[in-house]
């Protein structure tokens, strides 16, 4: 039995699709990253998972519990980080958890020594003392994290858990995730960083416009890409339409993309084999390299690859 | 602790640090009763005891606030985000509205305790049970007020502008236009039959029934009970029910 399966699952908002006909499954205890830009539908997916949201149409599983027809048994199974973490307002950090631990029937004689760990661990326990209004970005998202460790639920949901945290603190709560993950929760987090999509994927499903792209592992993903290497290459001026067009005919050469006014990138299959003819190839059309440097893809070239738009440069929502 | 009291208890906890709000309203009902309720006594002469037909339309009045507070708090929790993390958690939706609901009438009981001291200790000769009917008449009033602002509260979703300015008017509207500061015998046939539309002229005279006030001056009780009835039963079902319908298909909430 997958931990999530969703078959045509559609959300409309007024005109706007953010779902469309999604077909999405969740193995048990992995963790799947959901990496698309803002307005791909990754929270709708979410929101419709934790049942705070309705489907248009479609259907949505957890553990095989329909989220429209099952949803207090859903909601008994998971716990969702929200991306906005607000509200309670006057209560302190400590009140909250303990509600919320409460309510997600966590046994009383373990809650306190439970979520004092958890905020020791968060970073929290010097800021127990005061107001939720009082906490700063980074501290209200680590509690909206501090609750799912408290309530370790078999079905952990992260909706961009780091964002607005500090490096110390994403590397902590990612090691959290992970760590949840091996204690046998099932995770899914969305997210638009790449970085934070490569630590923490076991698998990973690109979104974009309401649709699943692409779903594998990140060596797969990687690997996936036609053209081994990418290269790098700045240039003393901008790069015409003309030269780009050569670059495409050069013999091992998959794709050429400006990067930037003057820089371009390249997907091809032999650096080594490439690099001395595109730089003759520029030479002889009057434009002086500055810099070359190869890499391997990243997830940014994997979303470039499978959906042909830059993740940072998405729309909007 | 069972689900519901907890997210009342949660809830009014937070509603009270610091319990400033409480004791204003307090405050604001003596000085309003001693300063202007004292000086329109002396004016109004027709009716017998008008300083305490004020006290209880008072009373009225701030039942109808705590009504609509109720709505605009369950607009302001969706604004806010706190309306998705109690949807998310693991309680029965029916549990969850109906501690939205209970905490209107927690707050009513708090906002209300210290007035309704006073003013049943100034009409004074009152009977375990008049006092009881009154009070469940409150509830039962603010418990249709909010269930009207509730039914109201999908106005927010798509515009919280309009529905503050709707919200406005309809409190201004069925406050003046209700027995809540004068009688409907006195009032002119234009007002009066504007006054039938408001829910607080039912509260207000089933109120001062059941507190010994003269009958002549009031409505038949049994279309009070009735009007009543009918707002709370169908104010609350039919804000539930939109409120299932919106605020799990809208995405500002």
């Amino acid at each position: 039995m997958y931990a999530v399966e969703t078959k045509g699952l559609t959300k409309r908002y007024g005109k706007t699709m953010a779902l469309k006909n999604l077909d999405f499954t969740l193995n048990q205890k992995e963790v799947m990253v959901l990496l698309g830009p803002n307005g791909s539908g990754k929270t709708t997916l979410l929101l419709i998972l934790a049942t705070v949201l309705k489907p248009t149409s479609g259907q949505a599983r957890v553990m095989g519990f329909d989220v429209s027809t099952q949803s207090t048994r859903v909601r008994q199974i998971l716990g969702i980080a929200f991306q906005e973490a607000r509200g309670f307002w006057r209560h302190k950090p400590p009140e909250i958890l303990r509600f919320h631990a409460a309510i997600c029937g966590v046994p009383k004689a373990k809650r306190d020594s439970v979520i004092e760990q958890v905020l020791k661990e968060l970073e929290l326990w010097d800021a127990r003392k005061k107001l939720f209004m009082h906490l700063s970005g980074g501290q209200a998202k680590r509690m909206e994290v501090a609750k799912l460790l408290i309530h370790r639920p078999p079905l952990a949901i992260f909706d961009e858990p780091t964002s607005q945290v500090d490096l110390r603190g994403k590397r902590t709560i990612w090691e959290h995730i992970h760590k949840l993950r091996d204690e046998g929760s099932t995770i899914l987090v969305a997210t638009n960083e790449v970085r934070e999509a490569e630590y923490l994927a076991d698998r990973i499903t690109v979104l974009d416009q309401g649709q699943s792209v692409v779903c594998d592992t990140v060596r797969h993903l990687k690997d996936s890409i036609a053209g081994g290497d990418i290269v790098e290459i700045e240039l003393d001026k901008p790069v015409d339409a003309q030269l780009k067009e050569a670059l495409n005919q050069l013999e091992g050469t998959v794709k050429v993309v400006t990067a930037a006014e003057n820089q371009i990138r390249a997907y091809v299959s032999i650096a080594e084999a490439w690099v001395p003819k595109m730089t003759s190839l520029c030479y002889q059309r009057n434009h002086r390299v500055l810099s070359v440097r190869v890499t391997e893809p990243s997830l940014d070239d994997v979303f470039l690859h499978f959906t042909g738009r830059v993740l940072e440069a998405a729309p909007v929502e | 602790m069972s689900s519901v009291i907890r997210l009342i208890w949660f809830d009014i906890k937070e509603e009270l640090s610091p319990p400033v709000w409480l004791f204003m309203e307090w405050i604001v009902f003596g000085l309003q009763l001693a300063i202007y309720g004292a000086l329109i006594s002396q004016l109004v002469t027709s009716i017998e005891d008008y300083f305490q037909f004020y006290a209880v339309g008072f009373i009225i009045m701030m039942t109808f606030e705590v009504g609509s507070h109720t709505g605009r708090h369950f607009v302001e929790h969706a604004h806010e985000g706190r309306l998705p993390y109690l949807l998310s958690l693991p309680i029965p939706r029916y549990r969850l509205f109906l501690a939205i609901a209970l905490e209107g009438g927690v707050e009513l009981g708090l906002m209300l305790a210290v007035p309704l001291i006073v003013t049943l200790s100034l009409i004074g000769n009152l009977t375990a049970v008049s006092v009881a009917a009154s009070i469940a008449t409150l509830f039962w009033l603010g418990f249709g007020v909010a269930g009207l602002m509730l039914a109201l509260s999908f106005i927010a979703f798509k515009s919280s502008d309009i529905y503050t300015a709707i919200t406005a008017a309809v409190s201004t509207l069925m406050i003046r236009f209700s027995t809540v500061l004068y009688p409907l015998i006195f009032l002119p046939a234009s007002y009066a039959s504007a006054a039938f539309f408001s829910p607080l002229t039912y509260g207000a005279d089933l109120v001062r029934l059941f507190l010994g006030f003269d009958p002549g001056l009031l409505l038949e009780p049994r279309y009070a009970v009735a009007v009543l009835t009918a707002l709370a039963v169908a104010t609350l079902g039919l804000g539930m029910l939109l409120l299932q319908r919106l605020v799990e298909g809208v995405k500002s909430a």
